[in-house]
Order: C-alpha cells, then structure tokens, then sequence
C-alpha cells in the first residue's frame, strides 16, 4: 500500500514538475529530444496503428451492426458515440502503451542502471527536464493526432462497412454522421487523448526512472511497471471522461441496476 | 586542519572508521594526480564534490570555499565551476558525438551554440580524431579513447575551474595514453588559473 501510495505521489510530482517547466522545450537539446519523440511516438507508428485502430474500430462496427441488427440511424449513432468518442482515443492511447510507453520505460531505466541520468547530473542538467519533459509533451501531441488519424479511418472503415451490410448509400450515412456530429465531440476526444497521453508519459517516465534495482534485470520490471500503471490510469481517466460527459447517464444505470 | 583560503580541493573525514576514509588536500593551479584511489574513497570525493550538499562526517572545501558556510545559492554557483570527467567519458548513448559535446551548452548556454564549432575541431584535431568522423558516430561506434575524448571537449566548454578526472588513462593504448596524459595540459594552457586533478584506479594486480 505504501509502495502504491509512493508510485502515486511519485507520478504526481513527475506530472508537476512537467507543467512547472514546460518551458525548457525551447531550449535546442530538449528541443530536439522532443522532435525525436513526436518522430518516434507519432510519425513512424502511424502506419501501423492507423491499420490496426482502424481494423479494431471496423470489426466493432460490423459486430455491433449484426448482433443488434442495426439500422442506419443506429450504425451512425454507433460511429460516433462508439467509435469516435470512445474506441478511437482508446486504440490509440493502448497502442501508443505498448509502444512508447515500453521504449521509454526501458530506454530511461537503462539510462538509469548504465549512470548516464547520473551523467546528466554531472553536467548540471536536470534529468527530468532533459528526459521527461520533452517525452510527456511528444506523447501527449503524437498521441493526439494518432487518435484523430484513428478516428477518420475507422469512422470512414465502419462507414463504408455500413454502407455495405445496413444497404445504406455512403453519402446517406456520411450527411446522418455529420448532422449528428458536433465540434464538441472533437474537443472532446481531442482533450482526452491530450490527457491520455500526458498520463502514458509521466507513468513510462517515472517507471524507467525509478527502476526496481540497479541490475539489467529491473529494466523489464520498470516496462513491466509502466505498461500496467498506464493501462491502468487510461481507463480510469476514460472512466472520469465518461462521468463528465455521460454523468446523469451513467448514475442512472448504476440505480437501474440496484 | 589547513586554511581553507588556499585550497582547490579539500576533502578530510571528521571522524575515523567511516568507512570513507582517505584524506584529500589539493592547491590551487595546475595538474595533480592522486594515485591508487579506491572505489569506496572515490565514490564518497565524487558524491561530497559533485552533490555539494553539507556533510557532518567529512569536511569538504571546493574552490577555497568550505562547503558547510555556504548557502544553497553560492553552492549552485561553485557547481558550475567544478567538472567530472568520467572514465568512459560520460557520454549518453542515444546522441552522436557533437550532439553530446554541444548538450551542456545548449542547455546551459544556448547562445554559445552557434559559436562552437570551431573550437571543438580544434580540440578534437589536436588530439589526434578526425572532428567528422567522431562527431557524426554514436558513443557505441566510438573507440574508449574516442569517447575520453569528446567527453573531455565537453568538458573544456565548460570553462571549469577545477576538473575531477577519472582514471584517465585506464584501458587505453600507449599511444592513446599519451594523448590522453596532454588533456591536463592543454586544459591548463587554456585556463591558467585551472586546478586538474586526475584520479588514478588502484592498479589491478588480479592479472
């Protein structure tokens, strides 16, 4: 509980000093460790976890059209309150865990065991503004535009998919989406993805910087430490999202339920 | 106990058997080499020197200043005077060569930047690399006397007043350890009113 209780704090304080000193970002060397980030977490993985979110969010639609027998006005209902608002910063956030959230974790551990964090100290340089900040702001914005290429293709993936199963023409579905769609719910997923991936680089942050020993076996540890806490916190903040959003809703089904 | 005034580096336990036993009483101005210093003693100089924090069981004194009279300010201040040359050079193995030379400048001094090329080629050169070669390959590709190196020009931008060596020449060549015993003084050519001090490893005598 105690040790719980430390991690908790621990993530806090990282998240603290990040927003503390969000301006070290203009110095060239976070600079460019920031860049390197975005690179990392958003540009070279968009292939691969546009493919799969949108695989995810098309199999969803195409299983939920068939087990609910859904008609048009439903599948649009369907892709915007489940895939966009929903499924897409889900996706994204679990898949940028599995890889960001690791390669930081490990990446920032090893750093940790090998003395290159005590390096850093030598030259007088904060590790956590050399390390974190610039990590925490890449994860956050990689992680933001992820969703939103996420969310296009698989509204667009269940869209034609639809299209195909509900007998509905594109351009029908497309006009529901829209007449139905507000700015509010990008904002929305927009703010949550931002936030998630905040929380996934403060949680991979804190973990490769406190690795549980100083031997390369605490390396997979703090990984091991970082994908679960970050798993963790992306659903518990999903689910204080959904209050905010669906709050009254929400209540009603836990009452119903009694 | 000595005057602090006239002391560069100063490092005497208060009390015996603290396991960090080991006396260190070092002038101002040019190089000196400590010989045969164990780990334990060397971890407990490089903590109490480089950490600056005031220590009960050891008198420590940086600069002609005694660490204990100092307030947190003045203690940052004299941080920024003191350097640690690590034995593998300190390097951080995710960036080239000029992006490890140049981070504690642009972090520290970001307008210096645009000034440092030449300076680090002309130290590099006068050591014997090749300034292309060694500052487009990372940590990984670079041979032990490579990264010395770049981590010693790193250093030297620093402009320190007082450099903690580690064991300078262990694990090189004979050709590389004489390259890498002239650090002190082309430090020191640079910087007359500098203090070097190279801490040499006991020697292993298990082979």
């Amino acid at each position: 509980m105690i040790g719980v209780y430390r991690e908790l704090e621990g993530s806090m304080r990282l998240a603290a000093h990040v927003l503390r000193r969000f301006w070290v970002l203009r110095l060239p060397p976070v600079a460019e460790e920031f860049a390197r980030q975005i690179y990392f977490t958003g540009a070279s993985a968009t292939a691969t976890i546009v493919f799969r979110g949108a695989l995810v969010g098309t199999l969803i639609i195409a299983y939920v059209i068939d087990v609910l027998n859904a008609d048009a006005s439903l599948a649009v209902k369907m892709l915007l309150w489940v895939v966009l608002r929903e499924i897409g910063p889900l996706i994204a956030a679990v898949l940028v865990i599995q890889r960001s959230g690791t390669a930081v974790a490990t990446e920032l551990a090893l750093m940790k065991i090998s003395g290159e964090v005590a390096s850093l100290r030598n030259m007088r340089i904060d590790p956590q503004d050399y390390l974190v900040v610039p990590r925490v702001f890449g994860i956050a914005l990689a992680n933001m535009a992820l969703t939103v290429y996420v969310q296009f293709i698989a509204v667009g993936g269940g869209m034609l998919l639809s299209a195909v199963i509900v007998d509905t023409s594109l351009g029908e579905l497309a006009g529901s989406f829209f007449l139905l769609a507000s700015p509010l719910d990008l904002v929305y997923s927009i703010a949550k993805s931002l936030l998630f991936g905040a929380a996934i680089g403060v949680i991979a942050c804190y973990y490769g910087l406190n690795p549980p020993g100083s031997s390369i076996n605490a390396v997979p540890k703090a990984a091991i430490s970082a994908v679960t806490q970050a798993t963790l916190a992306v659903m518990l903040l999903n689910v204080v999202f959904a209050y905010l959003v669906y709050g009254s809703a929400l209540f009603g089904l836990f009452t119903a339920a009694q | 106990m000595s005057a602090a005034g006239d002391v560069a580096l100063g490092y005497e336990p208060l009390a015996e058997g603290t396991g960090r036993d080991g006396r260190l009483w070092i002038e101002p101005g040019g190089s000196h080499v400590v010989p045969a210093v164990s780990a334990a003693f060397k971890a407990a100089l490089l903590s109490a020197v480089l950490e600056l924090k005031p220590r009960r069981d050891v008198r420590v004194v940086v600069l002609g200043a005694e660490l204990d009279a100092l307030p947190p300010k003045a203690r940052a201040g004299l941080r920024a005077q003191v350097a640690f040359l690590p034995a593998n050079g300190g390097l951080i193995s995710n960036l080239n060569g000029w992006e490890n030379i140049a981070l504690p400048v642009g972090y520290h001094a970001p307008r210096r930047l645009a000034g440092l090329a030449p300076a680090v080629y002309a130290m590099l050169e006068q050591f014997g690399a090749d300034p292309r070669s060694l500052l487009a390959r990372l940590p990984e590709e670079m041979t032990l006397y490579e990264r010395k190196l770049a981590g010693y020009v790193r250093m030297r931008l620093g402009r320190p007043r007082l450099v903690l060596a580690e064991d300078l020449g262990g694990g090189l060549g004979v050709g590389e350890r004489r390259r890498a015993a002239g650090f002190a003084d082309a430090y020191l050519a640079d910087c007359p009113e500098g203090t070097f001090v190279q801490l040499e490893d006991v020697a292993d005598e298990s082979g």
